[in-house]
């Protein structure tokens, strides 16, 4: 399954705290003409560069699958930065 | 075949009880050991899911950095894949500046399925490092 919603959380040095969940299927559907364009260009630079362009959409795509259930914390004295993919 | 068990077979066949008995000692010894319930033996242990890193470090005193990272083992399987499509020009060229920074490692030799059968044992993977200030641990779970 695609990740479907991307969750970031950052505490700052004054102690302010910003959460930001990030739908990610609606988001794609709305930067879909823009992923088009980046697609198109991958492809191109697959072929540039003699990489296999199913094999690296393929393995895109697994990235794409595997990421749900990642999670980065990242806490250095009052700051704090969270990237969590459901 | 246990070793009480055994026993009773060497007292069978050296006559100093019978086969009554023998089978008496034989259901006793069965009531001491109870079977382990269907399937327990058949269960196989849970494959870890993710690998997770944890690193804590105190030295700053009140201001403690920690890091918690959780990756799923199946993203590490799929970026290790990715590896295949490194064109062999890009790895020549890439041995060579290896070379140059005195790592003589020949990328060309590693293998994707060598790869993938490191990904598989991180299952066992534990590190666990402790300083009097920090601590490192990363172990899948």
């Amino acid at each position: 399954m695609i990740p479907q919603l991307v969750t970031v959380r950052y505490r700052r040095l004054n102690g302010r705290r910003l959460w930001l969940p990030v739908p990610v299927l609606p988001v794609l559907l709305v930067l879909s003409p823009l992923l088009v364009l980046a697609v198109l260009g991958g492809l191109v630079a697959c072929l540039v560069t003699g990489v296999d362009p199913v094999g690296a959409l393929r393995g895109a795509g697994r990235l794409l699958w595997a990421l749900p259930g990642a999670r980065f914390e990242i806490q250095d004295g009052r700051t704090a930065v969270l990237v969590s993919v459901r | 075949m246990n070793e009480q068990r055994r026993q009773i077979l060497e007292m069978l066949a050296e006559g100093k009880i019978t086969a009554d008995e023998a089978e008496r000692l034989i259901d006793a010894l069965e009531r001491e050991q109870p079977e382990p319930p269907p399937g327990a033996a058949l269960r196989p242990k849970a494959r870890p899911k993710y690998l997770r890193v944890l690193v804590e470090d105190n030295s700053g005193g009140e201001a403690a950095s920690r890091v918690n990272v959780r990756v799923p083992l199946q993203l590490l399987r799929a970026g290790v894949r990715l590896t295949s499509l490194v064109p062999p020009q890009a790895l020549t060229k890439l041995n060579a500046e290896l070379d140059k920074s005195g790592v003589p490692i020949d990328l060309t030799q590693l293998k994707p399925q060598q790869l993938e059968e490191l990904i598989e044992h991180l299952d066992e993977l534990t590190v666990d490092v402790d300083d009097a200030d920090s601590k490192v641990q990363v172990f899948c779970e």
